[in-house]
């Protein structure tokens, strides 16, 4: 080995290692899409305080923010198709053990977001002042479209930024997916540095490039944040 | 015409409406007077469900409610059919002035939007505010808001409005505009209910005033018989001490 580093090698491994960035950003773009809706009806429902739905949904909370992401992918991948493997073949056919295990990956996330996400959103929700709700009371507004014309829009501008950060922690948290066996950008560092004995190019590759996507999606978020009017433009 | 009878509220253990019955004939101005505590915000909350009173009946137009078992729909009715003006403006936060007024004809009313903006525009000019259309709540003074507030209520051509303390959050210099703009209101022949400690204004405006203290109705009559001739000594009391003596000698 003549030398740990090379820019050659660098070079050679950058574009094979970017190629893959599409796998992660599948994995955050389906998480979060689905993860935003659950969260949305997770928020909802523990806001309604209804009994039984609301010890299942503090377990269910509770386990989330418990465990690592790592352990809920893990159970998703080696669970759900010992668990229900036999429910799918009978009802539709479906051999859980040919499924894509991306797809496993897709589904632990998408839980883990919403119980973090239905509690921001929860949070953003409490933080909507109880005369915004009255006020679209009095003028003979119905419960629902109060909650969804008043108050949600005024929560949705108190969550952003929770959002934006826990987005890029989604980001980087699709690193994990190698594990199981995706080969995600960090997958194919690894895989690339053990068929060629050089690591480090990989690696640094890796980082790259998810430093410069991390600060891409936070200055993104940054600019809805600035942009958003919704009620608290700077006095002309 | 609204009439409630005995209506009965409590917060936990500290009864706050102890069987209070009013009677508000169409077109009139109701003003509720009394301290702090006695219970007016309440029973006006009451009157649209805001808060829920434990007992009482409600007479609503030709409806005839149960202020405790009551229907959704009904409570729909009642506010669909009234108007209510906050202390603290209670404008929506994300919409504009304009927006603010437009919200209850296009979603309630199912107006189409540019009738609305019409009706909307026209509301605005009345209380002195189109060129703040475009404003949001937290770009326009405590004044401007109530105006917009007053403006979102008037718009929805209620039968009645019911105003809660309107001008208590605003500073002194601000009150004068608002209460011009509530006075205009009252000259329309709008039903009106309103809570408020301007005394003035009360005799001005009133057709009636009405006064509470802990919890019950202790008088009420003509402005010029409250105000001069009090029939119960607590009124004397009220008055004296929010009245200085000495503005009647002029």
């Amino acid at each position: 080995m003549g030398s740990y580093f090379s820019a050659e090698r660098f070079i050679n491994v950058f574009p094979k290692i970017i190629s893959c960035i599409s796998v992660n950003f599948h994995i955050v773009l389906w998480s979060m899409l689905l993860g935003t809706i659950l969260a949305i009806f997770v928020a909802i429902l523990r806001l309604k305080e209804i009994p039984v739905v609301k010890q299942i949904l503090g377990v269910y909370i509770s386990f989330m923010r418990g465990t690592p992401l790592l352990v809920q992918m893990m159970i998703a991948f080696y669970g759900i198709p010992l668990v229900l493997g036999n429910v799918f073949m009978n009802l539709f056919g479906i051999n859980l053990n040919r499924v894509e295990p991306v797809v496993f990956v897709e589904i632990a996330i998408v839980l883990n977001e919403g119980a973090f996400l239905g509690e921001i959103f929860r949070g953003a929700i409490t933080a909507v002042p109880a005369l915004q709700t009255e006020a679209g009371y009095s003028i003979g507004m119905t419960g629902a479209q109060t909650f969804f014309r008043i108050v949600l829009p005024q929560a949705f501008k108190v969550a952003l930024p929770h959002y934006g950060v826990d987005f890029v922690g989604v980001f980087q948290n699709t690193s994990l997916v190698f594990t199981l066996g995706v080969v995600d950008v960090l997958g194919k560092a690894k895989t690339l540095g053990a068929a060629t004995g050089h690591t480090l190019e990989g690696y640094l590759a890796a980082t790259l490039i998810y430093i410069s996507f991390s600060l891409l999606l936070k200055g993104v978020f940054l600019f809805i944040e600035k942009n958003m009017k919704n009620g608290s433009a700077p006095a002309i | 015409m609204i009439e409630l009878t005995g209506v009965k509220k409590a917060f936990g253990k500290q009864e706050v409406l102890k069987d209070v019955s009013i009677k508000v004939n169409d077109g009139e101005v109701v003003v509720i007077l009394g301290p702090s505590g006695s219970g007016k915000t309440t029973f006006l909350r009451c009157i649209n469900f805001l808060e829920r009173a434990e007992q009482g009946k409600m007479v609503f137009g030709d409806k005839i409610l149960d202020l405790k078992h009551v229907k959704k729909r009904d409570i729909l009715y009642v506010r669909r059919h009234s108007a209510f003006v906050f202390q603290n403006y209670g404008l929506f936060a994300h919409k504009t002035a304009l927006q603010n007024v437009m919200e209850g004809l296009t979603q309630v009313q199912k107006m189409n939007k540019a009738e609305a903006r019409k009706i909307a525009e026209d509301a605005l000019s009345w209380v002195g505010l189109l060129d703040k259309k475009d404003f949001y709540p937290a770009q326009l003074s405590g004044g401007q808001q109530q105006r917009v507030g007053i403006a979102r209520a008037v718009a929805l051509k209620p039968d009645v409005i019911l105003f809660d303390e309107p001008t208590s959050a605003l500073d002194p210099e601000l009150v004068g505009e608002t209460l011009e703009v509530i006075k205009k209101v009252a000259k329309m022949g709008i039903t009106m209910v309103v809570v408020t400690h301007e005394m003035s204004f009360a005799e001005d405006v009133a057709d009636r005033v009405i006064f509470m203290d802990g919890g019950v109705v202790v008088e009420e009559g003509k402005p010029g018989e409250i105000f001069y001739k009090p029939k119960e000594e607590r009124t004397r009391q009220f008055l004296s001490r929010i009245i200085p003596q000495d503005a009647y000698v002029i």
